[in-house]
């Protein structure tokens, strides 16, 4: 085989490309758009691992955690920080209070300067947050004075919304895990990042459901023209050009498409890359900066693309006879087999089968296992569709003309047909599996927590120190509060050092301690003990329970520091109670001491900790950020936390709005290819149609025929998806461990987007259509 | 203006424009019953535009073409299009069957656009395809017969429907000789037995040589030859 020639040939092929006038280069065009969105996809894929990866080593290096366990002694270099961490509306708001200790204390990544107390350095994104009106809420809760932006090195994401502030008299509070005393930022043992296996598989699901159908759109883009082509083709056998010459010059045409779409794919990419940075996917934002194919992948998914225009060009030609007569006849066409056919979404199954039951404690799965799975199931629809359509419509009984001639053209091209639909089938099939597997598993963990949100919707913790009366009657104060269950809680042992059994005391009002467990009465200065709970048992044998008997609040711990060990008998006139499933855990079922504040020794006091349950009227717009504006107002280490059931919901709802956005635009994608074969098929036809519509033949007649062969294949093709789906679906649920629930919502608006797109499809080519079926059509000069 | 006695189709003062192009420039035209009339001139004169205009597949700029004693220009074009698949029959240079339909069915089409339940019209096109010696094609698709043979099938198309009026345009144009007399053999023996009339577009003299009456096309203007003798 000689390369010259080979060259030769290709380059042939890649002039012709863009030879034709305006209608050539319109094709060349068109070739390189489609084939540069799936690049473009392809390179943003390649980057995203990146992208993850600089995430986690910045979340890494600006870690305040000290690892060790062990306390940092105060000295030059140190710097006490607090975590203040808030949430505005549905975003979470990074916060750390800094009080440096010496002049070598460490400065957080992207701080190049300690604020002082009243100031702060915000995120750029907070910034812009906090100067506008809808961030008005939050400006209440951070006041301070913004004197600098976080640069880019201590920020995750172009819209993470983060703060330093400054402070002062944190030392005394030091805890571990709320407020340290560190001599550096950063993890000094960087782990990579382990991630949850059902995370795991649903990222490479989402991976390959995405990138199989731009694969198959790409395939598809750079057959773009190839009627005309075929006919160039002709031209060339007639003046001595022989078969294989022909295949390379064809091969030569795709490869220029591809190797221009390279370059448009590289420019998308940019754009792409740049519109990354403004934009956040389920509350992840990265900086254009992170999105860096590795240069490995880029290179592989450079060279990928133009084999694979060339090999899918020489593939889809080996079933064509190119005669110099200027006459392209397909091959007659062997009848295709099953049973190959089969095998690959049957391998794909066998190769997940074993990972059925791995769920999210059993282990992990195996990446590689899941990617081929998924890929030969998902493959399996491109290798069954040619087949089921060429086997059904071969079975098509004869109807009006309409549908006599899409059958009759179906029958003759059931593999033209079934590639045009191959793309949709398998993006609908990957968007049902992955609607399955969200909301099988959205589902399952909204139920696994068992928080009952009619009782309580937020929880307050109260630091050391602060008063729970105050505080309680602060957040009544807080519109949208309809109710407030304040709490104090510590630990009775029994014994002031290394006790054997501890059981927990809680302090409130009759009516907070009739939420928590239900009293036989109840008056200020009573003292109950919780019989029966699941949660804390601790007082079901009765000894510690026993009136008379001497407890200890706060014991102390073995190798601990010494606690504050406060004497204290159990009252002869203490009541039973019964335990009530938790207020936001039904599970979490209150057991240990309730005591009403009269009942409560003054000693008690610092040795516990304040609680409050709200209960929100959930009509108040913002009610929550009204709560933790109130909780800043109390305290900076005044924490919050907003019971989990809606935000599930709207984390699932995100999810699905994400999944609808983007299977929407891949089908979009694809629709717009098949539009482009559509009309170009039309334009190969505009003779005979000009012919029909003279022999009198109706426009209507003629457009239901198109309708009818659009339709055809992709009723074929969604059914296919949907079978292939529900499987698939099927099988990453069981992988996950997680009842197996159909959403035949999502399976019908899938469908039915699949179907719309057919629909507009034929719509957008009806007055081309129209226009084709002109008279002058007939007119040769 | 008045057609002239007896004529079936006749056209007057035709006048069509293509852009700048003056297709048609005055040209007139009339044909009787079971009479066969070549058009003839050379490429780019005019000769197919006046085909199209006379089949009410193009509406002239100006002028009236009277068919049967109905004016077609003032016809709509649902009207006209019920016309060409009742009335009229037409042949092509290329034949123009549907790459996909068998021959059978391809003859068929006329008949089943105009209504006639399938197996009833696939009679009558055998019959037609019979006559015109390409039956044992029926299963065939058009890419797996000869040039001639296809255009035999068209021709048989053309007249299944029985049309009153049958319009070629260069129906042997794509044929060798032997193929092409044999087609206008066919065609306007066919043509005679159920008196259909035949406007024949041509430029060869011994294809124009089966017709009964010649009209040359020149630069968009019409002259009768029979006429000017």
């Amino acid at each position: 085989m000689n390369v010259r020639q080979w060259a030769a040939d290709l380059m042939l092929g890649v002039r012709f490309a863009f030879t034709g006038g305006r209608e050539g280069w319109t094709r060349a065009v068109l070739t390189a758009v489609g084939v540069g969105l799936g690049v473009a996809l392809l390179l943003l894929t390649t980057a995203l691992p990146n992208a993850l990866t600089v995430r986690h080593d910045r979340e890494a290096a600006r870690s305040d955690v000290t690892f060790s366990g062990e306390e940092v002694p105060k000295a030059n270099d140190t710097l006490v920080i607090a975590k203040v961490d808030s949430n505005f509306r549905e975003d979470s708001v990074r916060g750390r209070a800094l009080e440096p200790e010496g002049p070598r204390a460490p400065l957080p990544p992207g701080v190049d300067k300690f604020p002082a107390k009243g100031e702060m350095v915000v995120s750029p994104a907070l910034k812009e947050l906090l100067e506008s009106d809808s961030g008005a809420l939050l400006r209440e809760r951070l006041s301070d004075r913004i004197v600098g932006t976080i640069s880019e090195s201590g920020l995750i994401g172009s819209a993470e919304l983060a703060f330093y502030q400054g402070a002062e008299g944190l030392a005394p509070h030091i805890q571990s895990g709320t407020i340290e005393r560190i001599d550096r930022f950063g993890d000094p043992e960087p782990t990579s990042e382990q991630s949850d296996p059902v995370l795991l598989l649903l990222i490479l699901v989402v991976f390959v459901v995405l990138l199989m159908p731009v694969a198959i759109f790409i395939a598809t883009a750079v057959r773009f023209g190839g009627e005309q082509r075929d006919r160039r083709l002709a031209a060339l056998r007639l003046v001595g050009s022989d078969s294989s010459m022909t295949r390379r010059i064809a091969a030569g045409e795709a490869l220029a498409g591809a190797v221009l779409g390279l370059v448009f794919g590289a420019g998308f990419f940019m754009v792409g890359r740049q519109f990354a940075g403004t934009t956040e996917v389920f509350h992840i934002s990265v900086f254009p900066s992170y999105l860096n194919p590795s240069p490995l992948l880029a290179l592989l998914v450079a060279v990928a693309v133009p084999a694979a225009a060339v090999l899918v060009t020489l593939f889809a030609l080996r079933g064509v006879v190119i005669e110099p007569l200027g006459v392209v006849r397909a091959g007659r066409p062997r009848r295709r087999r099953l049973w190959w056919r089969l095998l690959l979404p049957l391998a794909g199954l066998a190769m997940l089968f074993p990972m059925v039951g791995n769920g999210r404690e059993n282990g992990d799965f195996n990446q590689y296992l899941v990617t081929g799975g998924v890929v030969l199931l998902l493959f399996g629809v491109t290798a069954l569709l040619p087949w089921i359509v060429e086997t059904v419509v071969g079975r098509l009984g004869s109807g009006g003309v309409s549908w006599q001639l899409a059958v009759r053209r179906l029958q003759l091209s059931s593999g033209t047909a079934a590639s045009m639909v191959n793309g949709i089938a398998v993006a609908v099939a990957g968007a049902i599996a992955m609607q399955m597997l969200f909301s099988g598993v959205d589902a399952y963990y909204t139920r696994s927590t068992g928080q009952d949100v009619s009782r309580a919707q937020m929880e307050v913790t109260l630091p050391e120190g602060t008063s729970v009366e105050t505080s309680a009657q602060k957040f009544r104060d807080t519109e949208g509060v309809r109710a407030v269950y304040a709490i104090s809680e510590g630990y009775l042992g029994d014994s002031a050092k290394d006790a054997e059994w501890n059981t927990q005391l809680t302090v409130g009002d009759c009516a907070t301690l009739r939420e928590l467990a239900n009293l036989p009465s109840c008056r200020d200065g009573d003292v109950f003990a919780v019989h029966g709970s699941q949660w804390d048992p601790s007082l079901d044998d009765g000894k510690m329970a026993e009136p008379g008997r001497k407890l200890y609040m706060d014991p102390s711990d073995v190798g601990e520091p010494k606690s504050l060990e406060i004497p204290w008998t159990v009252p002869q006139d203490l009541k039973a109670a019964k335990p009530r499933p938790g207020l936001v855990d039904e599970d979490m079922d209150q057991g240990g001491f309730l005591m009403t504040p009269k009942a409560m020794p003054d000693a008690f006091a610092p040795a516990l900790d304040g609680r409050a349950y709200l209960k929100l009227d959930q009509s108040t717009p913002d009610v929550q950020d009204h709560v933790r504006n109130t909780a800043a107002d109390i305290g900076p280490l005044v924490d919050t936390m907003t019971w989990a059931e809606t935000e599930r919901a709207d984390r699932y709802d995100a999810i699905r709005t994400g999944l609808f956005v983007g299977a929407t635009c891949v089908l979009a994608l694809i629709g717009a290819s098949l539009l482009v074969s559509q009309l170009e098929q039309l334009r190969e036809r505009k003779k005979l149609l000009s012919a029909l519509v003279a022999f009198g033949t109706r426009r209507r007649t003629l457009s239901l025929s198109v309708l009818w062969q659009t339709a055809i294949p992709i009723m074929l093709g969604l059914l296919l998806a949907s079978a292939v789906g529900l499987t698939l679906g099927t099988v990453l649920l069981k992988m996950s461990n997680t009842p197996v629930v159909v959403d035949w919502t999502g399976v019908l608006s899938m469908t039915g987007i699949g179907a719309a797109v057919v629909l507009v499809v034929t719509l957008c080519s009806l007055p081309p259509l129209v226009r084709l079926m002109r008279p002058e059509g007939l007119r040769t000069e | 203006m008045t057609p002239p006695a007896g004529s079936l189709l006749s056209a007057e003062q035709l006048r069509k424009a293509y852009g700048p192009t003056l297709a048609l420039d005055g040209a007139e035209f009339s044909i009787h019953p079971g009479e066969v009339v070549a058009v003839m001139g050379p490429s780019g004169s005019g000769k197919s535009t006046l085909l199209h205009c006379l089949a009410g597949i193009v509406t002239p700029d100006s002028g009236t073409i009277t068919y049967n004693g109905h004016e077609l220009s003032a016809m709509s074009d649902a009207q006209r299009s019920a016309l060409r698949r009742s009335e009229f029959g037409f042949v092509f240079q290329f034949g123009q069957l549907v790459p996909e339909l068998t021959c059978v069915e391809n003859v068929a089409l006329p008949l089943r656009l105009n209504g006639t339940p399938r197996k009833a019209a696939e009679r009558t096109a055998l019959s037609w395809m019979e006559r015109l010696e390409v039956g044992d094609l029926r299963k065939k698709r058009p890419g797996e017969v000869s040039g001639g043979q296809g255009q035999r099938v068209a021709v048989a198309r053309s007249l299944v429907t029985s049309p009153r009026v049958l319009f070629a345009d260069e129906p042997t144009g794509a044929l060798d000789s032997l193929n092409g007399e044999r087609v206008m053999e066919l065609l306007t023996e066919a043509a005679r037995s159920t008196n259909a009339a035949v406007v024949l577009v041509t430029h060869e003299a011994r294809v124009a040589a089966y017709s009964d009456r010649e009209i040359v096309v020149r630069d968009g203007k019409s002259r009768d030859m029979e006429r000017a003798v």
